[in-house]
């Protein structure tokens, strides 16, 4: 007997892979998203600064323009710079 | 004979002259007894009578020879007329329950014994009545000679008739047999049932509601004053009641045919109702009643010469029951009794509808909407009856014995409460009655565990059980309501940001009366006052609860699709948002976003991931090519909590899935995909010798048919090994390929190892007795992929299991509310008790199947 795989409709589930489970700022999961948005992945993305801290980039931006003076890092207080 | 003398009369008289009055007297009585005996009064008698009475008379005695005469009368009555009359019926009155049923059957009985008996009666009573009428000319003579001479003076003789009928009647009623009155009424039973089927016959009834079917009332009252063939029939049983009146039986015969017309209604109610809910019959029943029952009472009471007043149309009697006027245009004027004979009829026929109608309740909803026209008369019935109770108590008692069983399937209690919602809004369009007749309902489904789960699914899916019958077939019951919700708006789009003040205007404008028989199927206004989702949360308790419920089942239905087709869970989710809000459905929102997703990503990597894989690279060889491979990828935070399985899967796939997310972190970088390996459905063709057939199956039954093809024969363990499963999991997953006669199972080795052998060739699969074609396309019950709500329950609830052992070790029992109170007010730090009523009855109800604890009388203790 032979076996033909016609179809195989895996299923999967994706992940941001950051270190931390939620965001220091909105405190919403990493995999889900910030508060305002609607629709987590594409829509709500993470990104890293070079402290490599992770941040939803609507919370950091929010968090960013906040800031009067160079913005820090919440976590660690560190000059806040995009990573790459 | 009794000589009553006035003694001071006589007194004074001598002895010739009462012997000479005695003469007198002796002539009288010879004279009153050859009158009588002759029953008719000749002239010869008539010459000799004058002068004795005149000269009794004036001796005082006109009152003795009153009496005398009345008596004489009586006895002669009694005698001959009445003995023979009543002799007719003694041979029914003596007869035994079966002989008076064949009496009951012969044609012309009673009629023919009836009639005969009262002719002759009454040519006697009559030829009496003539013989008095003579003594009565004779005194008249004698008072109108006395009254010239004295002004004042009584005339006795005027009387005399009247004392007679009194006598007659009371001689008659005094000997009447028992059964006579039940004689009348069989009498009139047959004779209106052959005037009804003589009036239907005649075709001239049936005609008429064809003519007048434009439902206007006022062509409505039309009778006939002649109606050919039945007048001769009336006028028979004009000739009975005539008789029977003029012998003193005049309520005893109005009765009897009362009783008959009634019963010939309630038998025409029963015959026109029937057990056919589609047809209103109210109005026919009113046509009838118009065109049998009270036409012959209208030519009865004609014939009887006391009833009919031909008035001009002055006074309009108005019926203070019905809301159409009571005019009969063919006749004028009915006359009172007339209009209390409808009166009492149509009230009737109302009560023995409605009752009949509700004693039938339960079917007629089974039938819902097709019944809709029975419930239409219902409603008619009550609103003239106000016999609400009735149908309340009748119908709950036959919901508590029908339907709220253990034999009958949640579904089946979910679609009758949902046509009773329906049928019932019609007649109680306030929504009192559905209350109380819903309670037991709701109480009861409340105790069933996939009590939400047949809610979710009646309420979202249209292809499972039947959505109450109306509308599309495959329509969910959210479609049927927001359908019937937008013909609604439709037909009321002034409503439309009105005021109060402004609606009330509006419907002033618009304002028409109500046709007789109102489209059941046009609501009117205020129907939308009762909201069938609402009621169907409330048995859930709370919308969360029902959301929750749904996002389960469509997780499950998402996992197991195996293409990206999600037109209808967008269409119900735009539904369940228009009811329950956005926000509720977001997670839902976000999983169907996902498919949608899916679908893109699933194109770009594979067109992209097809071009890279360099020819005659490893897929190549191992025939398995990327086309294969589609894949949902879902954002597993905002979906139910997933089942995951250890899985290994075959090589080939294996390797195609790490190639699927290698690129798919190269495209969505950082983003990192995970694959659950055991969820995903798999469409394959296994390929013997001879035949091929196909199946679509889950991954795990995938992986274990295919490692089949390296050895055909394996050992429970072994496999169970290489498949990496638990063995026992594997043993109860591969008996799909074993009902399926692929496989066949045989005891192993070691008693727990049972080993798998492929059934290669047709002639083994027939041996097993399992015919099959040369390619067949099944689908399986799948395992479940997600957590149900309930299991996800339990996990929650589990936290706080040993608070409630502890509760119930220190109360002895509690209630439920007790319980879900004392958690309430102590766990309100890690774990938060938030759990519903509902949810924790549940939970408490796996404790008690667990035997933890147990409940009684609705007080939960320790299992002892
Ligand atoms: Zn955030
Ligand atoms: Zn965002
Ligand atoms: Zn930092």
């Amino acid at each position: 007997m032979k076996v033909k795989i016609l179809q195989w409709h895996a299923v999967g589930s994706w992940t941001w892979d950051a270190q931390d489970e939620t965001c220091g700022i909105c405190r919403m999961a990493f995999d889900g998203c910030c508060p305002d948005c609607k629709f987590p992945g594409d829509d709500c993305p993470l990104i890293w600064g070079v402290c490599n801290h992770a941040y939803h980039l609507h919370c950091i931006l929010k968090w960013v323009n906040s800031q009067n003076s160079t913005p820090h890092c919440p976590m660690c207080r560190r000059e806040w710079q995009f990573k790459a | 004979m009794a000589m009553l003398c006035d003694p001071e009369a006589l007194d004074s008289l001598s002895e010739d002259a009462i012997a000479g009055i005695l003469q007198y007297w002796a002539h009288f009585c010879d004279l009153t007894d050859s009158l009588l005996s002759q029953n008719v009064p000749s002239c010869g008698l008539d010459s000799q009578l004058g002068p004795t009475i005149a000269t009794l008379c004036d001796h005082g005695l006109a009152s003795l020879l009153q009496d005398h005469f009345l008596q004489s009368l009586e006895e002669a009555f009694k005698k001959s007329a009445v003995k023979k009359f009543w002799q007719q019926f003694h041979s029914y009155c003596d007869a035994s329950a079966i002989e008076k049923a064949n009496f009951h059957e012969q044609d012309n009985w009673p009629e023919e014994i009836l009639s005969k008996s009262l002719k002759e009666i009454c040519s006697e009573k009559r030829s009496q009545e003539n013989c008095l009428l003579v003594l009565v000319e004779n005194l008249k003579s004698f008072e109108d000679r006395i009254a010239k001479r004295e002004s004042e003076i009584e005339h006795p003789s005027s009387q005399l008739m009247s004392r007679y009928q009194l006598m007659a009647s009371s001689v008659l009623l005094t000997t009447l047999p028992w059964d006579f009155p039940d004689i009348l009424r069989i009498y009139f039973k047959k004779k209106l049932e052959e005037l009804n089927s003589m009036i239907a016959d005649g075709d001239s009834y049936e005609l008429e509601i064809n003519i007048h079917d434009s439902q206007n009332d006022a062509d409505f009252y039309h009778m006939d004053t002649s109606m050919c063939g039945c007048n001769g029939l009336v006028m028979q049983i004009g000739k009975v009641v005539s008789d029977l009146r003029s012998l003193g039986f005049t309520s005893m015969a109005e009765d009897a045919y009362s009783f008959a017309i009634f019963l010939l209604l309630k038998s025409k109610v029963n015959e026109l109702a029937g057990d056919d809910y589609r047809v209103p019959v109210l109005w026919s029943l009113k046509k009838w009643i118009r065109a049998v029952p009270l036409q012959f009472l209208h030519d009865l009471l004609g014939y009887l010469g006391d009833s009919i007043e031909y008035e001009k149309e002055s006074l309009n009697v108005k019926s203070p029951l019905a809301s159409q006027p009571s005019s009969f245009p063919g006749i004028g004027i009915p006359s009172e009794a007339l209009v209390r004979w409808q009166l009492r009829l149509e009230y009737f026929a109302y009560e023995t509808l409605q009752d009949l109608r509700i004693g039938k309740l339960f079917e007629i909803i089974v039938d819902y909407p097709d019944s809709s026209p029975a419930i239409e008369d219902l409603k008619r019935c009550l609103e003239y009856t106000g016999q609400h109770s009735k149908l309340v108590d009748s119908f709950i008692s036959s919901l508590k014995y029908r339907l709220l069983t253990a034999g009958a399937s949640t579904n089946d209690i979910l679609h009758q409460y949902v046509s009773t919602i329906k049928a019932l809004r019609t007649i109680d369009p306030a929504g009192v009655f559905l209350e109380a007749v819903g309670e037991p309902i709701r109480d009861y489904l409340r105790g069933r565990k996939d009590t939400i789960k047949c809610i979710v699914t009646m309420l979202t899916d249209g292809t499972g059980g039947n959505s109450g019958g109306s509308g599309n077939a495959g329509d969910s019951l959210l479609e049927e309501l927001n359908r019937d919700a937008e013909n609604q708006d439709g037909a009321d789009f002034e409503e439309d940001g009105g005021t109060d003040e402004k609606q009330a205007w509006l419907n002033a404008e618009r304002w028409e009366p109500d046709p007789v028989e109102a489209d059941p199927l046009k609501g009117s206004r205020n129907r939308r006052k009762i909201d069938i989702l609402e009621l169907m949360v409330g048995i859930i308790g709370s919308k969360d609860q029902l959301v929750n419920e749904y996002r389960v089942m469509l997780a499950e239905k998402l996992l197991n699709k195996s293409d990206y087709d999600i037109d209808s869970e967008i269409r119900t989710l735009e539904l369940l948002k228009i009811h329950f809000g956005e926000s509720s459905m977001q997670k839902c929102e976000i999983m169907l976003n996902d498919l949608i997703d899916s679908k893109r990503t699933n194109a770009n990597i594979k067109a992209t991931l097809g071009k890279a894989a360099a020819p005659g690279s490893e897929q190549r060889e191992m025939n398995i090519s990327l086309d294969i491979l589609d894949a949902t990828i879902i954002s597993s935070n905002f979906w139910p909590p997933i089942q995951e399985e250890e899985l290994n899967i075959p090589s080939s796939v294996n390797q195609l899935l790490s190639d699927y997310a290698k690129r798919f972190h190269e495209i969505k970088t950082p983003r990192k995909l995970m694959w659950k390996k055991n969820l995903g459905t798999v469409k394959l063709e296994l390929q013997f010798e001879d035949r091929s057939m196909r199946f679509t199956v889950s991954p795990v039954h995938a992986a274990i048919i295919m490692q089949f093809q390296e050895k055909p024969s394996w050992s429970s363990k072994i496999l169970a090994a290489e498949i990496g499963m638990p063995a026992d999991t594997l043993n109860r997953r591969i008996s799909f390929w074993i009902s399926k006669g692929i496989l066949t199972e045989s005891a192993g080795r070691e008693p727990d190892d049972p080993s798998f052998t492929i059934v290669d060739s047709m002639a083994d699969l027939n041996k097993n007795g399992l015919a099959s074609e040369g390619c067949q396309l099944m689908e399986e019950e799948s395992e479940r992929s997600v957590a149900s709500v309930e299991e996800q329950l339990i996990k929650e609830m589990t936290v706080f299991e040993k608070f409630i052992m502890g509760l119930l070790t220190n109360y002895g029992t509690a209630t439920l509310d007790k319980i879900h109170n004392t958690l309430k007010m102590f766990c309100i730090s890690e774990p938060t008790y938030d759990k519903s009523l509902h949810q924790l009855q549940s939970f408490l109800s796996d404790l008690i199947s667990e035997e933890k604890i147990e409940m009684r009388d609705g007080l939960y203790s320790l299992k002892k």
